[in-house]
């Protein structure tokens, strides 16, 4: 099974049969409640509708990063074609909405629930295949959806199943919800979409799928041998992935009001993979980490005239890195690597002061610690 | 009462197990046999993992190869597999607990069964520890515990022992005895440690090249001659 | 339905394209063998090669000198990719090993942007001496460099099952396939075989992305990602099978080319290698045996 994401002390675990109420469970609720409630009213007002913008982008990425989390980092299956699966989620929101005037919140459940199934259809017949072979069989069938949608284009108000009408001289952009047609308003509109997405996985992993999840990702024969319906719950997983991918498709529609194929780049599959890698598969926080590498990241480096392929270099480093050395991601590892570097600065420097004499040299491990378990919950 | 009839399994051009014909009866059995015999083919095809070319398994009047293998430990099937596999991100109390639970028991008497069966196996860790912060005895015996929780019917064990110390594979041998009268299963056990087969099963089949050569009571087993020529080169028998 | 004529045209590209995805599909076969590691990043480094090349040829330097270079760059590139990351992922599944030759693929397509960027609108060549020259079988005209194409795939396919078979290091990388842990104690040179064989696979890639530069499209986005392509073919032989896997190319790059003259298939036809190998795996594996050991792929 893939050994690449894992565990961290602080992600969600598996929900527990044995009721046991923990005291960090509180303190994490609560850090969380804040940080979206500032996400949500302070920080449109903060930023410049350029950061904005793609503070849109990371709410989309980061619902993506989840969806591969959950694969990768939870049940063990690697994808290489998420990207596939979001075009295929925008595509369908995008016709819903020029094709119907339902609400948008139906049109994002409905583009859910169609790349929800479009997944598990595509995907069920290879489940018995082993880790690698999985893992190329996404890259063939996301290449393969590529090709077609590069055929089909993206709906532009056109009629006929395609909903694309390649002598549209007008196009019409992509409509929004209507309580939130400015971009600040949407911005928050996205965000309590991710939320939402996070809770529904958040649910998951702490409830019976979770569970068995985790015992897949030990060892397929012993859960086999738990009575476990194996091909069930990884097909759950897929199909869980998909749906958030697929709301996230639908979310980006309305984002970017126009659609290309040339949005879903082949090489974009591989990079969401680098970013979910290093920002930390198996812990929720990763997902977010991932999406604003991916998508923050990027805007900082406009803004400072790098270009953006030293990114996408770095993240190959950082692939390469990982998979080597912190198997755990970024977002476990960084703490830990900075509270030692803190246990090294603070002996350092208490080493500098002469003490006492007679006084026993200090022992400065607690204070990072406790540094590194309040940071990421 | 397990009766296997003419089970033959191919891999490739390797024939592992050849027209294997064997009777288990009740309570703890053994089976030996040298490195290669079919033990474990054997064991992964009771559970599943394996589809014979050949042969039949009824088991408890039922035809185990009918059953699909995930459904097995709804049937009444456990096992324990040569590398130890608990569910490292999971508590001792929810690695059980998960078996329980797929294996279609009722939630109600869960937390007595769970508790029960960690007791049973004599581990004292805390329920809500989780398995991967456990050392390697102690993880065995989370295995133990999976495989005997919930009223098994047939309880597979396969090389327990292994990377135990001595001290702590006589507690093992004490709670495998116990298994057939405590949840009235019968209890198969492959090991090569020949002292805990002794101690601990009462009738021993041996396997070697796939077939069986030899099947009775534990200490006449130990002594026949073509299980000792089986085991030639090795370690002493018995 | 378009006729025999017609579709002659695309015989020929498809058998010329059929033996580069045969020559790549070789590389990446023999390499997972002797190494376990599926190597995603082969078209990156032929890209990356290819324009090196293009850049020395802009320069004035004589064309066999440029391509020399790319061809030694992608050998060099990848061995020491090889001899790097080899050991260092030794132990892990195969999976983990291909997803890290993923992180070179990032930095060869990032740094191959950076240097020869597209964003100005700017389409590079790379052609082959001898793509003027042609000659005709049977009324269809055919070039040489795709007569080469489709040769060198032939002679390496051939050349390396002879080497897989009969030389020493050839046998070596099959035992290692089977087993490397017991391979190594019986005193075969473990990490001289792979050395060798990430030479090798980084060679062939080299003059892969040439022919491919030629053929295709000196595009760091197009060649990069023509290796799944090549990829295809090499699943359909179950990472196995040499011969298989040139057999498959063949099939893989004549299905894709004769789809373009049929109006209602023309559109799809980037689709067939994708199409072939998820039907070829998905029929290999009917039979599934769940396999207990961690390494299995």
């Amino acid at each position: 099974m893939l050994d690449v994401a894992g565990r961290t002390a602080s992600a969600p675990q598996p929900g527990s049969l044995l009721r046991r109420p923990s005291p960090g469970a509180l303190i994490r609720t609560v850090v969380i409640v804040v940080l979206v409630l500032f996400t949500l009213l302070a920080l449109p007002q903060l930023l410049s509708l350029y950061y904005v913008d793609y503070m849109t982008q990371v709410a989309v990425y980061a619902m993506v990063a989840l969806g591969l989390g959950v694969l990768v980092g939870r049940v063990g299956l690697m994808s290489l074609g998420q990207i596939a699966v979001l075009s295929v989620g925008a595509w369908s929101a995008a016709r819903l909405l020029f094709g119907t005037s339902q609400p948008f919140p139906l049109v994002l459940v409905e583009a859910g629930l169609i790349t929800m199934v479009l997944g598990t259809v595509l995907l069920l017949p290879a489940l018995r295949l082993r880790g690698l072979y999985l893992a190329l069989i996404t890259l063939m069938l996301a290449s393969a959806v590529y090709v077609v949608l590069l055929t089909l284009n993206f709906p532009n108000g056109g009629h006929g199943f395609t909903g694309y009408n390649g002598n549209q001289i007008h196009i019409p952009p992509i409509r929004r919800p209507s309580i939130a047609t400015s971009d600040p308003a949407y911005f928050r509109y996205a965000v309590v979409v991710a939320v939402l997405m996070f809770a529904l996985v958040a649910i998951h992993i702490r409830t019976r799928p979770g569970r068995a999840w985790a015992a897949i990702r030990q060892s397929e024969p012993a859960a086999l041998a738990a009575g476990i319906n194996t091909t069930l719950y990884k097909l759950w997983a897929v199909a869980l992935a998909s749906f958030v991918t697929g709301v996230a498709g639908g979310v980006l529609a309305g984002a970017v009001h126009y659609l290309y194929s040339d949005d879903f780049p082949a090489y974009t599959s591989i990079t969401i993979l680098a970013v979910v890698l290093m920002g930390g598969a198996y812990s929720l926080w990763g997902a977010i980490v991932a999406a604003l590498l991916m998508q923050l990241l990027p805007a900082l480096l406009n803004n400072w005239g790098v270009s953006n392929d030293w990114l996408t270099i770095l993240f190959g480093i950082g692939v390469v890195f990982t998979l080597t050395t912190a198997p755990r991601g970024i977002a476990e590892q960084f703490p830990k690597d900075m509270a030692r570097l803190g246990g090294l600065l603070v002996r350092l420097v208490r080493r500098g002061k002469p003490g006492p004499a007679g006084t026993p040299e200090p022992v400065s491990a607690p204070a990072p610690a406790a540094a590194s378990e309040a940071e990421a919950p | 009462m397990i009766e296997v009839e003419n089970l033959t399994v191919r891999f490739g051009g390797v024939t592992s197990l050849n027209r294997m014909s064997v009777s288990f009866e009740s309570g703890t059995c053994g089976l030996i046999g040298p490195n290669g015999a079919g033990k474990t083919t054997f064991f992964n095809v009771l559970s599943g993992f394996v589809r014979p070319a050949g042969g039949s398994i009824r088991a408890f009047g039922d035809d185990l190869l009918s059953i699909v293998h995930y459904r097995r430990a709804r049937w009444g099937l456990r096992r324990t597999f040569q590398t130890e596999q608990a569910i490292e991100e999971l508590s001792v109390y929810d690695n059980v607990a998960l078996v329980h639970e797929h294996a279609g028991k009722s939630g109600g008497s869960r937390r007595a069964d769970v508790l029960d069966a960690i007791s049973f196996v004599g581990l004292d860790a805390d329920p809500a520890a989780k398995v991967g912060g456990l050392g390697v005895g102690q993880r065995r015996m989370v295995e133990v515990a999976r495989a005997v929780v919930g009223h098994p019917k047939l309880v597979l064990l396969d090389e327990p022992a292994a990377g135990l110390p001595d001290a702590e594979t006589s507690g093992l041998a004490d709670v495998i005895r116990q298994i057939p009268a405590r949840t009235g299963a019968l209890t198969i056990l492959v090991d090569h440690d020949m002292s805990l087969v002794s101690a601990c099963c009462d009738t021993t089949a041996v396997l070697d090249f796939g077939e069986l050569i030899a099947s009775g009571p534990t200490a006449q087993v130990l002594r026949d001659e073509r299980v000792m020529r089986a085991y030639l080169g090795t370690a002493e028998v018995g | 339905m378009p006729s025999w004529q017609e579709f002659q045209p695309f015989i020929v590209t498809g058998l010329a394209l059929g033996g580069v995805y045969a020559l790549s599909g070789v590389g990446l076969v023999v390499l997972y063998q002797a190494t376990g590691v599926v190597y995603l990043a082969f078209g990156a480094v032929g890209a990356t090669g290819a324009l090196i090349a293009w850049s020395l040829i802009s320069v004035s330097l004589p064309g066999w000198l440029a391509w020399l270079v790319c061809i030694a760059f992608s050998g060099a590139l990848t061995l020491g990719y090889g001899m790097v990351f080899g050991p260092l992922l030794a132990r892990r599944t195969p999976l983990v090993k291909a997803t890290a030759t993923l992180g070179l693929l990032l930095i060869l397509y990032g740094a191959m942007d950076l240097l020869w960027t597209t964003s100005g609108g700017e389409v590079r060549s790379l052609t082959l001496p001898t793509d003027a020259h042609k000659f005709s079988i049977a009324g269809v005209q055919i070039t040489y460099t795709q007569l080469i194409g489709l040769v060198i795939g032939v002679v390496i396919t051939l050349a390396t099952a002879a080497f897989l078979r009969s030389t020493k290091l050839g046998t070596a990388m099959r035992a290692m396939a089977n087993d490397r842990e017991i391979t190594a104690t019986l005193g075969v040179p473990v990490r001289r075989v792979e050395a060798a064989a990430w030479l090798g696979c980084g060679v062939l890639a080299g003059i892969a992305g040439l022919l491919l530069a030629d053929m295709v499209a000196l595009d760091a986005t197009t060649l990069t990602f023509l290796v799944i392509s090549s990829l295809a073919a090499a699943l359909i032989a179950r990472l196995r099978s040499v011969t298989l896997t040139f057999a498959a190319a063949l099939l893989v790059g004549l299905v894709q080319n004769l789809m373009v003259p049929i109006p209602s298939l023309s559109n799809y036809n980037n689709m067939a290698p994708f199409v072939l190998a998820v039907l070829a795996l998905l029929a290999l594996s009917r039979r599934s045996v769940i396999a207990l050991s961690r390494e299995e792929v």
